[in-house]
């Protein structure tokens, strides 16, 4: 090829991207131009038909279909083998009740999607370090796959039936692989139910993420303490009951085994001690004194509304003890549902 | 030049066709009204506010109370029914969050389907979701009464005030004749 004949194709390239955002595609950054060829490419690598349905707002008259998220999957930049995540990642959606709500929500929340199975590593998808990102595409494209389905296929965009305030920052940016081979414990899909070894999507929708940096202390109920505080913040204590969850560094993890926790401790633990007492919340103007309902008792309100409702998985290197709280939207609880990856020649 | 380009964006599931407006009475005196609130803030005790305010002023035989507690689907169907069949018009509100605004924009499009004139309260806030969703019902520029924002803080004199302001805009959104109040 000459050098006169590939400016003339990259210009050509050039002028497809600028045609998709002129038609309003994009989510704000460039969208990979899609062919037909493209998608068929991307269905197979699903044994899924192309019109099932896997996702659906029936308020809005809208639903998505598997060709449709191929469509878009193409689009954010996702290789045709990343199609079976997104659409297991739809699948795990569907089974929050508040993911209805979510989209067009003032609290402009996002999917926190998490992978795990040996599929992590055939795709690259990120479990260690930087695992919140950048720079490592499944993880980048899996996820904006799934805002440009809410975009482009649900219809809804900002300023128009999306009414976030400010949203929050990452939002459709957040899939993770979970650090299946440096935890201490069982995997996040094995404690939803899966066998061991399944590739699997858990989904959670959230406000927000928050850091807890102890690399201070040796004693884990000391950690505990430190991740409670967090936890138990009143900006966060919306409603009778607030929720949260742990993404925890491998160090604070493999610390908190070390002391003889397991995870059903670890989340028995923080919902016991965290309650936010009724004097921090009336000075915060939230007070429920007096006020009958779950979680509420005479010390205070209870930040979470039962254990297992804590999602606690572990992400992220082996280097500092670090770890992220974040915070799920809506009052109706997590599904607790890990749902499989469904590949093509795998069943 | 980008013919080969796949469209990713999708047209609604069902086809659409624009709502007609209900039927309007020429005056509320006598008539049944519906109230269907959500769950927001204050949505309840404006609704109730305009209630009593269209008993003494218009005439009103009665209020038929009604609470959506899901703010993003419609109204459901027993509700709906329920409302057309007591009621001669409804008042729906409040429009006051993202997906509940939209929600209430259909549920008002869905009473007029019914034949029953219907009117809704949106805050100023969320006018682009109201706009969005009439569109999407296929009936853009459906009239709805814009209030200001915000209503959740309000406290009861401050609703009622909001109610007195907003009574205007109400009847006439149900009637063909403007508010006895604003005529007088």
């Amino acid at each position: 090829m000459t050098a006169t004949a590939g400016h003339e194709l990259l210009d050509y390239a050039r002028s497809a991207i600028e045609h998709a955002y002129e038609r309003g595609w994009t989510d704000g950054l460039p969208v990979v131009p899609v062919t037909a060829p493209m998608v068929e490419e991307f269905l197979a690598h699903t044994p899924r038909p192309r019109d099932e349905v896997i996702a659906s707002l029936p308020h809005l008259k809208r639903r998505c279909t598997v060709e449709q998220a191929a469509v878009n999957a193409a689009l954010a930049g996702c290789r045709p083998e990343y199609l079976p995540v997104v659409l297991a990642a739809w699948d795990a959606l569907r089974r929050d009740r508040v993911s209805t709500a979510a989209w067009q929500s003032t609290s402009g929340p996002a999917p926190l999607l998490i992978v795990n199975g040996p599929i992590r590593h055939e795709l690259g998808i990120n479990c260690t370090g930087g695992v919140f990102g950048p720079g490592f595409r499944a993880n980048a494209t899996i996820a904006r796959a799934v805002g440009l389905i809410v975009r482009n296929v649900l219809g809804v965009r900002p300023h128009e039936l999306e009414q976030a305030t400010q949203g929050i920052p990452g939002r459709f940016s957040l899939c993770i692989g979970e650090n299946e081979e440096e935890s201490p414990w069982e995997s996040l899909a094995s404690e939803l139910g899966l066998p061991e070894g399944t590739d699997a999507v858990t989904a959670l929708l959230l406000r927000t993420c928050e850091f807890v940096d102890n690399r201070h202390t040796r004693d884990a109920e000391e950690v505990l303490w430190d991740i409670a505080d967090t936890i138990s913040r009143t900006g966060a204590a919306i409603g009778r009951h607030s929720s949260a969850g742990l993404v925890l560094s491998v160090e604070h993890a493999q610390q908190l085994a070390a002391a003889g926790f397991g995870k059903a401790d670890v989340q028995r633990w923080l919902y016991e001690h965290c309650v936010r007492s009724h004097a921090d919340l009336e000075r915060a103007g939230k007070g429920l004194r007096g006020l009958e309902g779950p979680g509420i008792d005479e010390h205070g309100l209870h930040m979470l509304p039962s254990p297992e409702q804590l999602l606690v998985t572990v992400a992220g290197a082996r280097n500092a003890a670090i770890s992220m709280v974040v915070r799920p939207f809506g009052f109706a609880g997590w599904s607790r549902v890990a749902q499989p990856i469904q590949r093509a020649g795998s069943e | 030049m980008f013919d080969a380009m796949i469209d990713p964006t999708a047209n609604p599931a069902e086809a659409v066709r624009a709502t007609p407006p209900a039927p309007r009475p020429d005056r509320l005196r006598g008539l049944t009204v519906g109230l269907l609130a959500n769950t927001k803030a204050n949505a309840e005790d404006l609704l109730e506010r305009v209630g009593e305010l269209l008993a003494t002023r218009e005439g009103i035989a009665g209020v038929v109370r009604r609470k959506k507690l899901s703010i993003t689907d419609p109204v459901p169907a027993d509700v709906l029914a329920d409302l057309a069949r007591q009621c001669d018009v409804v008042v729906v509100g409040v429009g006051d969050c993202g997906s509940c605004s939209a929600s209430a924009i259909a549920d008002g499009l869905a009473l007029e389907a019914e034949g029953i004139p219907a009117v809704v309260i949106c805050t100023e806030a969320f006018s682009a979701a109201a706009d969005a969703m009439a569109e999407l019902q296929g009936s853009p520029g459906y009239e709805y009464v814009r209030i200001p924002h915000p209503l959740a803080l309000l406290d009861a004199e401050g609703v009622r005030a909001r109610a007195e302001q907003v009574l205007p805009a109400i009847v006439g959104g149900v009637t063909t004749a403007s508010s006895a109040t604003a005529a007088a």
